[in-house]
Order: structure tokens, then C-alpha cells, then sequence
């Protein structure tokens, strides 16, 4: 095993928190976040990031307990060893999906499942977590958003000339975003594929800022990979996005995976930083929708009809 | 822009102040021409609003807002590809002049709404200085000192400090006409000519240089700082100029910026600006569609055989809006005939609108007046473009056949994807050389361009049938001609195995996604107004034509803008915006692709 | 076959593969997991290269460490025609290597920028970001300088040379670490020019010029 010694910078992210006005969307403080991967954290050490402008520690203890505290509350500078006693301010934590996920609120939303990683047989891994200077929703949304690949992922999610989106439905079913239907060909869409294929696509948004994809992997047609967004919103308009991959591709190494995943996510990165305003405007004339857009105007409208004003523009 | 008199004050410096202007009316440099190179583009900002600078291949500086309409890239990410701008994300594409959307990759067979423009500024070049303001009066100033010199742009300087603290020193630069030593010792005269615009001459005994410095108010914090110098024709020293200059101009930036304490490092750029609802105003705001403008026709010539081309310029400073490839405009003669003429403009070509008219044998007085009465310097009215004949740009290999005049869309076409260097012949059928119309743009597209001679109707046919080939998939076929092999085209590309969607006439209705074939009546409460909307048309166009205003934005079902309630009767809603229960609901529809099932139905207008 | 022991977002590693692909030198990725594995750490790859950083270059046994000297090995064994590393000129070879020496400066500001931003590297953001400004002021003057005299590249030469190489990913790429390149022009026209050399390719985070261009 290896894992980070590298304590999660806090030095740039602190100025935010400061500058901020803070959130109060209580829609948004209710929701889990995921801080770090588990296998990354070095027990006993502390870490510290940001986290919806509130300066957060966290870490695991040499027991294997997670933990995350408000660092207002508890002071523990980073890369400090962690005490071995209880704290009595801690955040709510949980392990999910290899992250840990704390909450600001004390009675957050229960975290969406993915029952397909129960399934023995499946590798999941956490990518990676980047730091991206834009609001959680922009990035959630190019995460639907099929129209771009031949344009920034050329030669591996799409190339020209094929550039058509083609219908797809949308519906919102269990307080969830589902579109299905999704298709579009693609010239390499997995590390294992070969050659060009039309790729099939799920999207799912079971949380204002994670996002999933279900894609066939091309190993077994009749049981896809997923691909989770988790996002942890250090402001409006600054995040640190964490890949989650799940997959039953038994051949490829999870640095080939990583290296693949890795390679499409710094594709899109300069994008999202180059998108004006930063926080996603949910006015519905802010910017020019088209039909491939379908999944982001419902994403837009979920997040208006949620009542989400952190990291948007709200239409009124 | 006349300057104020300077007085003169030997080893000291006065100013004069005009009165000062409003920051939008006036006009900055925002580039210097040097920096837009062939297809580059070049970011940057006037007063809190960011741009983008690109000049198109025909010389023609464009100034918009940087941001994509779609989802607000910044277009300075974008390509040139000389005649459109490409937005890095969804790869939609701009026009030259216009900023007017052209291409939408993602529905190759839509034709993107006609008011989808970028915001764009007005772009004056002069003095080697790419001119721009928010909404400037009159023209940038004129920089009478460079009379008889060639003018030398100084290396700009972007500094740290807003433009008024950096006008107080730009008044105070010193500097020596010997380009040696610094500015202590030499008379200097320094005029101000109106904010942000400094003109000073250093003399020592005989010798004197004048040069303008300017600030360009970049925003709350930054301002960049331009300058222009006259020297003699083939002088030798003009890196010897600049370098002499750039250092006394950094030295003073240094000075600048030291002097002025940054307040906050958070950037707090103008509110009017920033305020994205105000920065998109544009998108949304429908100014009701120009649909008829004056034209004067610049240029009148044979191009073939009983076929005369025209050039029509717009009058003053009118821009002519956006086309798409395929597109044509009504014209309306003074003898009160209309006629639909195809445009054969290349991308982003502008200027003018350049259509060709053939001679028809029974006229009833369209093409005979254009031929024998029409004359250059006529001013005439047209419409604006329309496209019945969207131009797909996804496909692997594109296939134009023309006969005749059929030509003159095909070639708007044929610019387009030699532009783009996408895969495609034009087959050009002609009795002749002499009947081939624009050959000048035949020549400039190659060996894409295949020309046929004189053939007999079998010929033809079997030429037809040979450069159609079999069919692969993402191939499409786009024919324009006379009735007779319109039709046999079409058969011989059926025969061949070319799915209907693949082949493309003009008035084609291509997609059936979304249609637009019912007729209905329209019954408007609030209006008491009852209007008709015919097959082709869309209700929101009916109510436009009835003088009712109504905003719209995508103008194909997603956007939701041009959302109205349903008091009665059955919506057809074709809409993407909609969810299903609302769709079932049936009390509201898009008045730009939703239709009416029943016979009438009423709106809450 | 040559092996470079790589990381698809290094701009050092980028370096190495851009200036292999303009030689038109096959080689063979051997992918480190940099990031979040940090596996250049480990004793495995304390084999390959003791200070644990890549790129590492393996030409047939022949094992060297850090991408500026990997550019100057590159460049004096496969380019025959001696003007990516312009040995025989001594003043050009000069101011190459001065160049060099200010693109570490260079991947020691705006690229550890980056570093910080996207994965929390521990660089204080506003000294390297500060840092990476001075440079870019100066190395912008000289770039308007170099064109106004009818130069293309950072040295004094018709061709490019390793300087240009070295330098490149970390100006693209600054904007990823904050650093706006809106006040440096000539940077930007000389960046969109090395993305016309033939040969060019791209990485996460720079996306190709237009591809319609003169000749």
C-alpha cells in the first residue's frame, strides 16, 4: 500500500473561505460530500481542506476510524498527528464508494446507492481528485453533456465529421435525473476498446453535485461500467472533483485505467475554466439551449425546482 | 477629434484638458494590428468586458464579446479558420462581420435561429491600431503628427493600476528625440487630447519626435498602455526606437505601479458588465427579426451565357446579416415583382451579397428587368436570407450536383467545405464553357470542382449515377437544377441505395423530428385577434408578422423563452423543454415549434 | 525501443514525447502512476531513478533522469541536422542552454501554480503564481523583441530549438495554475506557432491551432 504523504494543500483555498459570503443554501448544506480518497489518507496524520467555505479537518485515525471535524472548532494544523481521543465537535462521516463524505448539516440526505458495486466481481477505483477553478453544477453538467466530444476529447470519445446528437430521453424518477437512450460513436471509448464503436450511454444525477455515467465496457454487454463525478464544493466557484470507476474489465491496470480517465478529465478541465459567468445560470435565456441539451435543461430546471442557489445563477 | 492648442514651455510640460468624455462613448485602442496574424485570435478587454479580436482572411477585424452563446466559452479559445470563428467546446460557428451563428455540429440538419449573433463592437484599424469602445462616437482620433512619417507601434504595456492613476504619469513621460538619453534636458509639449490620450513632442535644438501614449482602461485595476511614434520612411533605427521607449515606458510602469496599492487582489471588474444577465442581454433580447433592408447593387456583369451576376452593398453602415450556405433572399423589384435569388457568398463573406440571375425565356418580367433594366447604383429591396437547404457538415463525403443555374446555391456549399477541407465533389452540368456561371469561384475550389459538358439526358444520368456511387453511411447528396433531373437524380440516388435523409433538395423537408406541416388557426384572448398559421410557417412567426411582440431565444423547442399559456384546444408540442406531465397538461406551449392538433387553438396573448 | 517512464498531465513528460514526436523518434510509454498513486515514491521506481521524480528515458539501457537533459540527449543524438540543440554554433548553443536555466524557472513557478491548483501540491500559490509573472513580463518583452527583429523562436535562430521545447507546456498550461496570459501577447502568438510545428502534438489542456493554415 501506498498512499499520499502529501497532506491535502490548504494554502490557495483559504482565500476563499475567507472572502466568501458562505453558504446558506440549506438544500446544498444537507447533501454528503466526499473529502478524499481512503486509500490516499496515511492514518493518524491530519489533513485539512476546504469545504463550502468552512475550513475542515479530517483523517483516520490509527484505529481506522474516520473522522472530520470543523477546524473553527479544532485546531490541528495539517500533517499533524492526529489525537488519539474523541473529538466532541466531529462532522458526520461515511465511507462510500472508497471516499470519505462528510456533511456540514447534522441530518444530511442519505447518500445516493450504486448497486452495482455490490457485485463480487467488480473493480472499482478511485482516478483521481483535481482541483478545477468552476462551480460544481458547470462541471456536473458538461458531465452530461455528449455534443463536446468530438471537439475536446477528439479520437477517443468522438471525432468529426460525427458530430449529431441524436434523441434521448430524460425523466426525473425517485427525486433522481435519469436520461437514457444516449448514443454516440466513439473512436476509443474505453482504455480496452479497439476501434471505433457506437457507445451507449446512462446518465444519472442522484445529487445536486455527483454525477453518474453507466456505459458498456465492451467486456460483457450485459453489465456496464460506471463512472461517478463527486464533487466537493470549496466555493461557488471552486471545486475539487473526484473520478470514481467502476468496471468489469478484468485485463486493463488501474494505472491504465487511471492514466485514461485522467486523460479525458484534463480535456475538459480547461473548458470548464474558460466558461463565463463560473456559477451555472438557471435562467433559461442566460444562454442558448438546443436539443441535445435536453439532460442539462432538466438538470437546470431540477436544480431551480430543488431551490438551489449555491453555484448558480438563480433565474429570478 | 481636434486637439487643443499646445502652448509651448521650454523644460517643462503643460497640459490642456478637453472636457471629459463619457468612458462610452469614447473610443481606445484595444490591439495593436501586428497582433492579429493570419488566423490568430487574441484575447482581450475594454473596460471590464472581456473580447475577442479575429481577423478574418478578407482583412476584416471582428470585435465581439468573448463568449460562445451556447454555454459561455470564452471564443478567444476558439479557431480561425479564416472566415468563421469555432467556439473549442461544441465547435459552433460565427460568422465574419456578422458574429451571426452558422453552424450548430450537434444538429447538422437545423439551420441555427437567424438571431443568434455574437454581440459584437465596432472595429476601426488606423495608425497601426486596432480601434474599438463600447458604443463610440464619431471616428478614433486622426494622429495629424504621423503626416508624412511612418508610424511605429510601441510595445504595449499592460500595468497594474486603473487608467486614471496611469494617465497622471503617461502626462508626465519624458524622453529625448536623440533616442539615447533620457528625457531630462529636452523641451517637451505634452497636450491632452481627451482622456486617455496623450500627445507629446521633445525637442533639443533641432531635432524633435512627437509620439501619442495611450491608456486603455482595461478594468478597476488594470490598464494597458499603448503608444505610436512617427519616424522617417526606411529609417534604420527602428529597433533602436522601440527598445529606447520600451525601457523609459517600463521604467514609468514601475513607477506606476509601485504608486498605486493594489486595494483588494479580488478582481471587482465593472458591475454592468459582469452581471452575466446583462452580459447575455443579447442572446434573449429578439429585436424582431430585420426583415426587409435597402440594397444597392454595386456591380452588375455577365458571368455566363444569358447570366448576370450582381453585387449588392448595403447602404451606410448597415451590416448585412448572417447567411447560411444554401440560403436565398427575396427580391423585390421596382416593377412590384418578387423573385427568390440563392446566394453564392463563401463563408463569412459579408460585404456584400453577390446572387446570379439567369435570363428566362418566358419571362414574366423578373429576370428581364434585372437583365435589361436593372442598372449599377440602383437601390433596391431585399429580404433577409432564408435557408429551406441546411448544409450538413458531418458528412465523410458530400456529393453537390448542379444543373445550370441550379448552381448558384451549391456554391455557396462548395466554399463552405473547401473551407473546411471536408470531402466533396461538385458536379457542375453546363451545355458549355461559356454557360458555367461565377467560374472565378469554380476556379478557387480545385479539382473538387468537376465541370460537365454538353451531355445528352442519358449521359448525364449515367454521370450521375457514376458520382453518386454506392452509399456509405454519413454520406450526403445535395441537388439543385432544373424540375426533370431533380427527379431523376433522386430516383437513380434511391436506386443506389441512398436513404432518403441522405439526399437533399431545396424546399426538402429533411427531418421529421419535428414538423411543420399543419395548418391552424390561431385565436389570441387578450388580442381578440384570430390568425392563420400555414404549413412552413411557425406561430411565433404568424405573431411577428402581426406586429406581436415575443422573445425568443433557440427558436427549437429546449429553451423555453418563447413560452405561452393554452386557454383552449390541443397543443402539438414538439418542444424539449416541456416535461411529460406538462406536455399532458396541455396549458402552455413554445410558440417556435409547437403546433396546434385541433383545428384552432387559443393563446393567453 | 526507447522507454519513457511517463505521466499524461506532466508538462515535464510532455516535453519529452513533444520533441520525440517532432523528431519523428519511436518510443514506448511506460505509465507511472504520479497521480493519486504517487508510485514515483516508491522503492520500485527509486530503481529507476534514486531522486523519484520522472520523466526517466531508457534508450537501450541508457537510463537519464530530469526532461531538460532528456531534450538535450533527444535532440543531440536524433536530430541530424544539429539545430534543436545547436552544437556546432557555440553563441546559439549559449543562449539555448540560458534559456533552458529560465525554463526551470519557469516549471518552478507557473508549473508548480498548476501543480497546486489541480492537485494540492504544497506550493504557496500566491509566491509561485507572483514568481511565474516576473518571468512571463520579461520573457513576453522578449518574444515582442524577437518578432519585431523577424524572429519566430526564443533564440536567436530560423529554427527552433530545445529552449522553445522546454518552455512551451508551462506558458499553455500557466492558466491552469491561475495565471492569466491576457497581458502577454507574444507569448501567445509564439505558443500558437510551435502548435504549427509539424510533428506537434497535444496533452490535456492544450488543444490544437486551427487547422487551416498558409502552406
Amino acid at each position: 500500500m501506498s498512499w499520499s504523504t502529501m497532506p491535502v494543500s490548504r494554502r490557495g483555498l483559504v482565500d476563499t473561505a475567507i472572502n466568501g459570503e458562505g453558504c446558506t443554501d440549506q438544500v446544498i448544506l444537507n447533501q454528503w460530500y466526499p473529502l478524499a480518497a481512503i486509500v490516499e489518507l496515511r492514518p493518524g496524520i491530519s489533513y485539512q481542506t476546504v469545504l463550502l467555505e468552512v475550513e475542515v479537518g479530517f483523517g483516520v485515525t490509527l484505529n481506522g476510524e474516520l473522522i472530520a471535524w470543523r477546524l473553527d472548532c479544532v485546531v490541528i494544523p495539517a500533517g499533524n498527528p492526529l489525537p488519539a481521543e474523541n473529538f466532541t465537535d466531529k462532522l458526520l462521516v461515511q465511507s462510500a464508494y472508497g471516499y470519505l463524505w462528510t456533511s456540514l448539516s447534522a441530518e444530511p440526505k442519505e447518500l445516493f446507492s450504486i448497486p452495482e458495486t455490490n457485485e463480487p466481481d467488480r473493480r472499482s477505483i478511485n482516478v483521481a481528485t483535481i482541483g478545477i477553478a468552476t462551480s460544481a453544477p458547470r462541471a456536473v453538467e458538461n458531465f452530461l453533456d455528449m455534443g463536446h466530444f468530438p471537439f475536446v476529447h477528439a479520437g477517443v470519445l468522438g471525432a468529426e465529421p460525427h458530430t449529431e446528437v441524436f434523441d434521448y430521453n430524460v425523466e426525473i424518477k425517485d427525486g433522481e435525473i435519469i436520461a437514457t437512450g444516449c448514443k454516440f460513436p466513439q473512436p476509443q471509448a474505453a482504455p480496452s476498446s479497439v476501434g471505433a464503436i457506437v457507445t451507449d450511454y446512462i446518465y444519472r444525477v442522484p445529487h445536486p453535485y455527483c454525477v453518474l455515467l453507466y456505459k458498456s465496457g465492451g467486456f460483457d454487454e450485459s453489465r456496464l461500467d460506471v463512472i461517478g463525478l463527486f464533487i466537493q464544493p470549496i466555493s461557488q466557484e471552486r471545486i475539487r472533483a473526484s473520478m470514481f470507476y467502476s468496471c468489469v474489465d478484468n485485463i486493463s491496470s488501474d494505472t491504465a485505467l487511471r492514466r485514461f480517465q485522467l486523460g479525458i478529465f484534463s480535456q475538459d478541465k480547461p473548458i470548464l475554466e474558460n466558461q463565463v459567468p463560473k456559477r451555472l445560470p438557471l435562467s433559461t435565456t442566460a444562454e442558448t439551449p438546443i436539443r441535445a441539451d435536453k439532460s442539462s435543461i432538466t438538470y437546470r430546471r431540477w436544480l431551480s425546482d430543488l431551490g438551489v442557489t449555491y453555484g448558480v445563477i438563480s433565474a429570478n | 477629434m481636434a486637439l487643443s492648442q499646445p502652448t509651448e514651455n521650454i523644460c517643462s510640460m503643460t497640459t490642456q484638458e478637453l472636457t471629459q468624455n463619457d468612458p462610452i462613448s469614447n473610443w481606445y485602442p484595444v490591439a495593436n494590428a501586428d497582433d492579429l496574424p493570419f488566423r490568430h485570435t487574441f484575447h482581450g478587454k475594454l473596460l471590464g468586458q472581456e473580447i475577442v479580436i479575429w481577423r478574418a482572411d478578407d482583412g476584416n477585424v471582428n470585435i465581439w464579446v468573448n463568449r460562445c452563446l451556447h454555454r459561455g466559452v470564452r471564443l478567444s479559445r476558439g479557431l480561425n479558420n479564416g472566415a468563421e470563428l469555432q467556439c473549442q467546446y461544441h465547435g459552433w460557428r460565427y460568422a465574419n462581420r456578422t458574429g451571426g451563428c452558422t453552424y450548430i455540429p450537434a444538429h447538422p440538419v437545423d439551420s441555427p435561429a437567424q438571431h443568434l449573433s455574437c454581440k459584437t463592437f465596432p472595429a476601426i484599424q488606423s495608425h497601426g491600431i486596432i480601434w474599438s469602445g463600447i458604443s463610440p462616437e464619431g471616428v478614433p482620433p486622426k494622429l495629424s503628427f504621423l503626416d508624412g512619417l511612418t508610424p511605429l507601434n510601441l510595445r504595449s504595456l499592460p500595468a497594474k493600476a486603473p487608467a486614471d492613476s496611469v494617465n497622471e504619469h503617461l502626462s508626465k513621460y519624458m524622453f529625448h528625440p536623440d533616442n539615447q538619453t533620457d528625457g531630462e534636458g529636452s523641451s517637451l509639449v505634452t497636450t491632452k487630447a481627451y482622456d486617455n490620450y496623450f500627445q507629446i513632442t521633445a525637442t533639443v535644438a533641432n531635432s524633435t519626435s512627437t509620439l501619442a501614449l495611450f491608456a486603455q482602461p482595461v478594468d478597476e485595476q488594470s490598464t494597458i498602455i499603448r503608444g505610436v511614434i512617427g519616424v522617417p520612411h526606411n529609417s534604420q533605427n527602428v529597433l533602436t526606437v522601440l527598445r529606447y521607449h520600451n525601457n523609459l515606458m517600463c521604467k514609468l510602469r514601475d513607477v506606476i505601479e509601485a504608486d498605486f496599492e493594489l486595494k483588494s487582489k479580488i478582481s471587482n471588474t465593472f458591475a454592468a458588465v459582469s452581471n452575466p444577465r446583462s452580459a447575455t442581454r443579447n442572446i434573449a433580447n429578439n429585436s424582431g427579426s430585420v426583415s426587409f433592408l435597402k440594397v444597392r447593387v454595386a456591380r452588375k456583369w455577365s458571368t455566363a451565357k444569358d447570366v448576370v451576376g450582381l453585387e449588392l452593398l448595403p447602404i451606410g453602415n448597415q451590416q448585412l446579416p448572417t447567411f447560411l450556405p444554401g440560403a436565398h433572399i427575396d427580391v423585390f423589384l421596382p416593377n412590384g415583382i418578387t423573385r427568390q435569388y440563392s446566394l453564392t457568398n463563401g463563408p463569412g463573406e459579408l460585404d456584400k451579397y453577390r446572387i446570379g440571375v439567369k435570363l428566362e425565356q418566358v419571362s414574366s418580367g423578373g429576370s428581364k428587368y434585372i437583365h435589361e433594366t436593372l442598372s449599377e447604383g440602383s437601390i433596391i429591396e431585399i429580404s433577409t436570407p432564408r435557408n429551406n437547404f441546411p448544409l450538413r457538415r458531418d458528412s465523410t463525403r458530400t456529393v453537390l450536383i448542379a444543373g445550370g443555374i441550379g448552381a448558384t446555391p451549391l456554391l455557396a456549399m462548395a466554399q463552405v467545405l473547401e473551407k473546411q477541407k471536408l470531402n466533396y465533389e461538385l458536379h457542375y452540368f453546363a451545355q458549355s464553357d461559356e454557360h458555367l456561371a461565377f467560374p472565378e469561384i469554380l476556379n478557387s475550389l480545385g479539382n473538387n470542382c468537376i465541370r460537365h459538358f454538353g451531355l445528352s439526358v442519358e449521359e448525364t444520368l449515367a454521370k450521375v449515377r457514376e458520382s453518386l456511387g454506392e452509399h456509405n453511411s454519413s454520406e450526403n447528396l445535395y441537388v439543385c437544377g432544373p424540375g426533370p433531373m431533380l427527379e431523376a437524380t433522386r430516383n437513380i440516388a434511391a436506386d443506389l441505395g441512398w436513404p432518403d435523409e441522405s439526399i437533399h433538395f431545396e424546399y426538402f423537408k429533411n427531418s421529421k423530428i419535428v414538423s411543420f406541416e399543419s395548418s391552424f388557426e390561431i385565436e389570441l384572448a387578450r388580442s381578440a385577434l384570430t390568425l392563420n398559421v400555414p404549413a412552413g410557417k411557425t406561430v411565433l412567426q404568424i405573431l411577428r408578422d402581426n406586429g406581436i411582440a415575443m422573445p425568443s431565444s433557440c427558436e427549437q423547442g429546449a429553451c423555453g423563452t418563447c413560452i405561452v399559456k393554452v386557454l383552449a384546444g390541443q397543443p402539438d408540442h414538439q418542444d424539449v423543454y416541456l416535461n411529460d406531465s406538462e406536455k399532458k397538461r396541455g396549458d402552455k406551449m413554445l410558440t417556435c415549434i409547437s403546433r396546434a392538433l385541433s383545428n384552432k387553438i387559443t393563446l393567453d396573448i | 525501443m526507447i522507454k519513457l517512464y511517463d505521466f499524461e498531465l506532466s508538462v515535464n513528460c510532455y516535453k519529452c514525447r513533444l520533441l520525440m514526436s517532432i523528431l519523428n523518434v519511436d518510443y514506448e510509454i511506460v505509465p507511472v502512476d504520479f497521480y493519486p498513486g504517487f508510485k514515483h515514491k516508491s522503492d520500485e521506481f527509486k530503481k529507476i531513478n534514486p531522486l523519484n521524480h520522472i520523466p526517466v528515458l531508457d534508450d537501450g539501457g541508457y537510463v537519464i533522469r530530469d526532461a531538460h537533459a532528456i531534450l538535450v540527449y533527444l535532440a543531440t543524438k536524433y536530430d541530424s541536422t544539429k539545430r534543436w540543440y545547436p552544437i556546432e554554433n557555440p553563441e546559439l548553443l549559449g543562449e539555448t542552454a540560458s534559456w533552458m536555466l529560465f525554463a526551470e524557472g519557469t516549471t518552478n513557478t507557473a508549473s508548480a501554480a498548476r501543480l497546486n491548483v489541480n492537485l494540492g501540491y504544497d506550493f504557496d500559490l500566491e509566491k509561485v503564481q507572483e514568481g511565474a509573472h516576473k518571468l512571463f513580463r520579461f520573457f513576453d518583452e522578449h518574444m515582442w523583441f524577437r518578432n519585431r527583429s523577424g524572429g519566430k523562436w526564443v533564440c536567436d535562430s530560423e529554427h527552433p530549438t530545445i529552449a522553445d521545447i522546454a518552455l512551451f507546456p508551462d506558458v499553455v498550461l500557466a492558466e491552469e495554475g491561475g495565471i492569466s496570459l491576457i497581458d502577454y501577447p507574444a507569448l501567445r502568438l509564439w505558443a500558437e506557432r510551435m502548435k504549427r510545428l509539424p510533428g506537434f502534438i497535444v496533452m490535456g489542456g492544450i488543444f490544437p491551432a486551427s487547422a487551416d493554415r498558409i502552406n
